[in-house]
């Protein structure tokens, strides 16, 4: 119990008058954009050159809301006497954002990175089945996809960062050692530690 | 004839007063109560920080179908907001604003007028409550009546013993009575009446009979359009009546510096920082429950009107 | 009736002659209706009618602060009570098929006989004393205080005793239910300052036994 009686009850108005001084945290949306933080899903992007109609998304989302289409095509051999190839070309891709949970399992398993987050989100229709959207319309969001934030200072490495790193490394190691064995023969060679 | 014109025109200022204040009040708490929340409450209507937004409300009640329900008793489910209106209407005819006769129309026994009328728009509640065929409106209308028994005997304890310091019970009397030191006199007089007045406004922290969580909106339940329109502008006219009333008795009305030329603002000024109060509270605290309310009322707040009065008595033996 | 006709306004009425015999007979029929509707709840509602008709009169004889009093108790705080209790009860919306009791020839006898001798009392009392209202008003607060405390006095402390018996007559009913307390002397316990606090606990256990009070009595609290 505090010491003088109603101490709480003159706390409790003092809270409400402090914050009726303090700026109010409203975001006023339609004047002002918001401020989305980075990675916010806002919709699905699609970059169709790296697209190879896998399939795997379709497969994967949950509840089964990105349509493909494809058909397969022969490509003439690159040099002559050389092997026909086919190929996957893209006829159809849409995704219906009404059913779409935004879960994100489709750009997770994505192996070619062909579909990305867009922040974009003001795609509200006035009839539901107008929210599926067709490969143009996913590829016009694929512009919109902000680059990636930078990793924290203390981050891991990016994997294909670090397997290039190591590569490079390696290969400036060997061009070392070689160039060492050229010059000067009387100090041991010492390839074990690269 | 210039008599029945001087009546016409203060009648037409206070029902000026009476359609102007209580949205001024409205938006006010629209605005306030946000930015008491961290919120900047309505922007677009009118342009400038939404300044219209009852009067868009007002034409969207207007708008709207008014429903009776089947089971409802009709005439009085459609009598009620009138009832529960129209006394605060008269109220603010009594209510004194400025000095020489700044008044819609002096009544000799004002106070008495005042306490009398402003308790007959509980019935209106309780009509509503009732007629409604709702058992939430019931539930309303029945703890509208059980408030009464709380706030009804310390407001007119509070109101005497203004009356007995002043020795008079017409409103601009008791103003003109008024000297700067009654303010720490009929200090607790005036929180117990202001205490109580809020309980009969049924406004936070004592709004069980429209508790909206637990019982939808009390005895308005079933009321649509304009119909509920003007229940929500009786409560608003009931702060702007609450307010100004409490200015009168214990804050000293009109009187402050230049009260001669300027007296009718210092009344609105006080009414306006106490309708702020009103909002201020409603923000701060829960509601209360019923049975804490008598609790509050039977234990506390009589037992000061007493002591007010008592207090009053003395003083006003000594002084003589 | 034929006594009075010697005053002077009454073959050529004023203005608040005939509002005030209009609001009369108002007054009357709300009472009637009162009495004789079966719709309960409308009862009340009528008799707010006829309550407010009454206060009008009183008005209209320049007893404002008679007025305002009735007004103030009656209908603010008498006919709400008396809504209070009807909605405990289960007053339905339409009439009630039990709302008469029998006894309707007996009452009218004893309403008509009682009217009968108030107006006789009052024509024969007045005859035809002529009251000037125009002049310093008599209902007015400041008489009606002077009044009430020089010649009345004695019966109003009178009054004032019933009260007080009607109060602890409540508080006592209302704590038999606390068994544990009831050895403790229920007057004196009264007196003291509890007593107040158990004013609203006598209402809501009042209620008990009818089919709603479950209802109310959570809402109006059983501290
Ligand atoms: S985000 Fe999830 S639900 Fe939406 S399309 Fe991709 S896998 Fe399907
Ligand atoms: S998983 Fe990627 S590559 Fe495979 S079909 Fe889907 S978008 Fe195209």
């Amino acid at each position: 119990m505090s010491p003088v009686p109603g101490h709480g009850l003159a706390k409790g108005l003092a809270v409400t008058l402090r914050t009726m001084t303090r700026r109010s945290v409203t975001h006023q949306y339609p004047d002002a954009a918001p401020q989305l933080p980075p990675r916010s899903r806002g919709v699905i992007g699609l970059f169709e050159e790296n697209c190879t109609v896998c399939m795997l998304c379709a497969r994967e989302c949950p509840d089964w809301c990105i349509y493909i289409d494809s058909h397969k095509e022969t490509v003439p051999p690159a040099a002559p006497g050389g092997r026909e190839r086919s190929r996957n070309v893209l006829d159809r891709f849409a995704i219906d954002f009404s059913l779409c949970m935004y879960c994100g399992i489709c750009i997770e398993v994505c192996p070619f990175d062909a579909l990305f987050w867009s922040p974009e989100f003001e795609y509200a229709e006035t009839d539901i089945r107008e929210l599926t959207h067709e490969r143009d319309k996913l590829r016009e969001w694929m512009w919109t996809v902000p680059t990636p934030p930078a990793l924290d200072p203390g981050a891991e490495e990016p994997k294909e960062i670090a397997a290039a790193r190591k590569t490079a490394e390696k290969l400036a190691a060997a061009q070392e050692t070689a160039a060492q064995e050229g010059t000067a023969q009387e100090t041991e060679p010492r390839e074990g530690d690269a | 004839m210039s008599g029945t014109l001087d009546v016409v025109l203060r009648l037409v200022a206070v029902l000026v007063a009476f359609l102007v204040l209580p949205l001024v009040v409205g938006q006010t708490e629209h605005k306030v109560m946000a930015h008491m929340q961290g919120r900047l409450g309505p922007m677009y209507a009118g342009g400038f920080h939404g300044w219209a937004q009852l009067v868009a409300d007002g034409v969207k009640f207007a708008q709207k179908e008014d429903v009776v329900p089947a089971g409802a008793d009709r005439r009085v489910f459609q009598l009620a907001p009138a009832v529960s209106l129209l006394p605060y209407l008269l109220v603010l005819i009594a209510i004194p604003v400025g000095p020489n006769g700044l008044v819609g129309q002096a009544i000799d026994a004002g106070l008495f007028f005042v306490l009398a009328v402003m308790g007959v728009g509980v019935l209106g509640s309780i009509m509503a409550g009732w007629a409604s065929a709702n058992k939430f409106s019931l539930l309303g209308g029945l703890r509208t009546a059980a408030q009464l028994m709380a706030y009804e005997l310390p407001m007119l304890l509070a109101a005497g013993s203004v009356a007995m310091a002043a020795g008079t019970i017409s409103l601009p009397g008791i103003v003109q009575a008024f000297h700067w030191w009654w303010i720490p006199w009929q200090l607790i007089g005036g929180l117990v009446f202001f205490t109580a007045g809020l309980a009969e406004l049924q406004r936070p922290p004592f709004d069980m009979p429209v508790a909206d969580s637990e019982i939808i909106f009390g005895a308005y339940t079933e009321y649509t359009g304009l119909r509920f329109a003007l229940f929500l502008l009786a409560e608003y006219a009931g702060i702007v009546v609450l307010c100004a009333l409490t200015t009168v008795l214990f804050l000293g009305g009109w009187h402050g510096p230049l009260s001669g030329s300027f007296g009718w603002l210092w009344t609105l000024v006080k009414t306006a920082l106490l309708a702020f109060v009103v909002i201020w509270l409603r923000v701060t605290y829960p509601r209360l429950r019923e049975d804490q309310l008598q609790k509050l009322a039977w234990t506390v707040l009589i037992p000061l009107g007493l002591a007010q009065i008592a207090l009053t008595g003395i003083v006003k033996v000594v002084i003589s | 009736m034929t006594l009075a006709a010697a005053h002077p306004g009454f073959m050529s009425p004023s203005g608040v002659e005939i509002a005030f015999a209009l609001v009369g007979i108002a007054t009357l029929g709300a009472a009637l209706i009162t009495v004789t509707t079966r719709q309960l709840v409308h009862a009340a509602l009528w008799l707010v009618v006829a309550l407010g008709g009454l206060a009008i009169e009183y008005l209209l004889l320049t007893a404002e602060f008679i007025a305002w009093v009735q007004v103030l108790i009656y209908v603010g705080s008498v006919v709400v009570l008396l809504l209070f209790g009807l909605m405990l009860t289960k007053a339905p919306i339409g009439r009630s098929p039990d709302a008469d009791s029998g006894n309707g020839w007996v009452a009218l006898t004893v309403a008509v006989a009682a009217a009968a001798t108030l107006v006789w009392v009052v024509v024969d009392a007045f005859r035809s004393t002529w009251i000037d209202l125009g002049g310093a008003a008599q209902g007015s607060t400041k008489v009606t205080g002077a009044v009430l405390f020089r010649h009345w006095v004695l019966p109003f402390e009178a009054l004032s005793v019933l009260l007080l018996a009607a109060l602890v007559g409540a508080i006592v009913l209302s704590r038999r239910g606390a068994p544990a307390r009831r050895a403790a002397s229920a007057a004196l316990g009264a007196l003291s300052g509890r007593g107040a606090s158990s004013g609203p606990g006598a209402m809501s256990e009042r209620a008990a036994g009818s089919e709603r009070a479950a209802v109310s009595k959570r809402k109006t609290g059983e501290s």
